[in-house]
This record gives C-alpha cells, structure tokens and sequence, in this order.
C-alpha cells in the first residue's frame, strides 16, 4: 500500500563515470511554485495605486499588513538600516518556502513539496550562506568581513570556517527532515491503522476505512498547514539571523 | 537468504533505535526552552512578542541533532 513512496519520475544522465540523478516532479513543483509567486505578486501590483494619496484598496491593504508581518516577525531582531535591505530577500524566502510546504497537501499524485527533497531545501540554505557574504561585504567592507574570521583569535580560523558550514548544513537538513518526516508520518499513519482496525472481527474493515479519511485529512492540516508554517518562518528568521551575525 | 533476512531486522532495529534514543536529547531541550519561556512571558507579559521570536529560532536549534538522527533513520529506512 505504501509503495508510492519510493516512486519518482527520475532523469539520469551518465556523467564522468557518476549518474546524475534529476527528479522532474521536484524540478517542475519548485519552479512552478516559483512562477505562482510570481504570478500572485503581478495580480497585487496591478491593484496598487501609483497616487499615495488614493484610498486604501483591498490589495494594498494586504500588502501593508504583510510588510508590517515581516518586519515586525521576521526582521524584528535586526538592526532598522540592515532590516530595510533585508526585507526583500526574507520575505521572498519566506513565501516561497511556505508555498513550496503547503503545496504538498494537495491531493495530487507526484507533487509533493520540494522542500522534502534534499537538493532543494539545501540549495536554498546555500544561497542564506552566499547573501552572508554579500551582505557581511557590503556593510563591513571584503577586509573587515575576512578579518572577522581571525577572531577572537587567529589560530581559530579553521573552527569558524567549520561552524558556517555546519550551520548551512543543519539549516538545509532542519526544513528537509522536518517537511519530509512530516510528510511519511502522514502518509503511514492512516495505512497502520487501516492494519490495525482489520484486526477486529466483523466491522474492523469499515472502521478503518471511514476512521482513516479524518485521521489523513487532520494529519495533512498538522504536519502541511501548521508545522509548514512554523518551518518556513524558522527558515526565514534563522536566514536573517545569520545574515545579521556576519553583518554585524 | 539468512543473512539477507539479518541485514534487514537489523536496519529496522537500528533506524528504531536511532530515532528513539536521538528524540530525547532535542525532547528535553524543547521542553527546557518552552519552559523557562513561558516563565519569562508571564513575569513579562510585554516582552512576549520577542522572546516567542527567540524562543522559536532556540526550538529550531535545539530540534537540529534530532533532525539529524530522523535524517539517518530515515537513510537507513530507504537508501541503505
């Protein structure tokens, strides 16, 4: 009954002696997800009105209210100029990793989230750890930001290169393990039960099958909806974080 | 065909293990965290705001070395 699971629509390519694997459904998802956000944020622009003066439209109201979010939730423990040229990479990430968990709840054979798959969640911890850089040259300047490395003191250098690169890993594998355990929990739990309840006599079958549509449908609001959620504002806020530990 | 059926008790028992014993330590420090947190909180209801800001970037550190060990149940599950 679970055999799905392991089922991908998978690209191999033989390259230098190593196969080079593409999973086309994560591929697909992750970019069309991309093209939703971008779609979405056209929609609200159109609904903007170039005059500050006009009356607050729906839309514009949205938008404040989500601003006020991110800068509020997100960006509130960074410093107000760092915070304002933050904004936009957060929340970016934000949306697009919330999108990318909610959108495996849909009841759709093959999508899942992108985000269960290792390449996507560690590709966007990988771009977290290249705007560090950025953002720790923009402000500080290239000789103050390699400078920061040889402290407290210089023989120290190593275990700082070390600690980036456990903190990128962790953060790449926290949305991974998280979004993916929550999906195999959700798809395992109604099979054990449907297995379970067969084990009474007589109406053990019809138990399990009518018990199992609110066990999955509550499973997929809990571990898609709420720890999606938590997740993707994790991810965001941990980016910040670290973008603002190497800008400081 | 023996040893194949070993090999297979055993992933099931280590990937088990694993994901039992690696909870406890991230158990412990999310239950730690959320506790002195809700302290804080009603000591200072105002304050609440920027230490659940806090508390949650504490959770996801602390979840990180069960993270971990649900990376390698899981490894051991599917891919080994």
């Amino acid at each position: 009954m679970l055999e799905h699971l392991g089922e991908e629509l998978t690209l191999r390519f033989p390259i230098g002696g190593t196969e080079i694997a593409f999973n086309l459904v994560v591929m697909a998802v992750a970019v069309a997800v991309a093209g939703g956000l971008v779609l979405l944020s056209l929609w609200i622009r159109r609904g903007l009105s170039p005059d500050p003066d006009a009356p607050l439209s729906r839309r514009a109201a949205l938008v404040a209210a989500a601003i006020d979010f991110f800068r509020d939730q997100l960006l509130g423990g960074v410093s107000p100029q760092l915070g304002e040229r933050l904004l936009p990479l957060v929340a970016t990430l934000f949306l697009y990793v919330l999108l990318c968990n909610w959108i495996g709840i849909l009841p759709i054979p093959y999508i899942v989230s992108p985000t269960q798959d290792l390449n996507v969640a560690l590709g966007l911890a990988l771009l977290v750890y290249g705007s560090t850089h950025y953002y720790g040259i923009r402000t500080k300047g290239v000789r103050r930001h390699v400078a920061g490395y040889f402290e407290p003191f210089p023989f120290l250098m190593p275990l700082n290169i070390l600690g980036d690169f456990g903190r990128t890993l962790s953060h790449g594998f926290r949305l991974f393990g998280n979004i993916l355990g929550g999906a195999l929990l959700a798809a395992v739990t109604p099979v054990v039960v449907l297995r379970i309840a067969d084990l009474i006599p007589g109406v053990g079958r019809a138990l399990g099958w009518v018990g199992q549509v609110p066990l999955a449908v509550g499973l997929n609001l809990v571990f898609g909806l709420f720890f999606g959620g938590i997740q993707a504002l994790v991810f965001a806020l941990l980016a910040a974080a670290y973008i603002q530990v190497t800008a400081d | 065909m023996e040893l194949e059926a070993v090999v297979q008790a055993a992933k099931y028992l280590a990937a088990g293990i694993c994901m039992g014993i690696g909870a406890i330590g991230a158990a412990l420090g999310e239950g730690m965290i959320g506790a002195h947190a809700l302290d804080a909180m009603a000591r200072q209801p105002e304050m609440a705001n920027t230490l659940l800001r806090t508390m949650v970037i504490a959770d996801a550190i602390a979840e990180t070395t069960g993270i971990y060990s649900l990376v390698v149940a899981i490894v051991l599950l599917f891919v080994v």
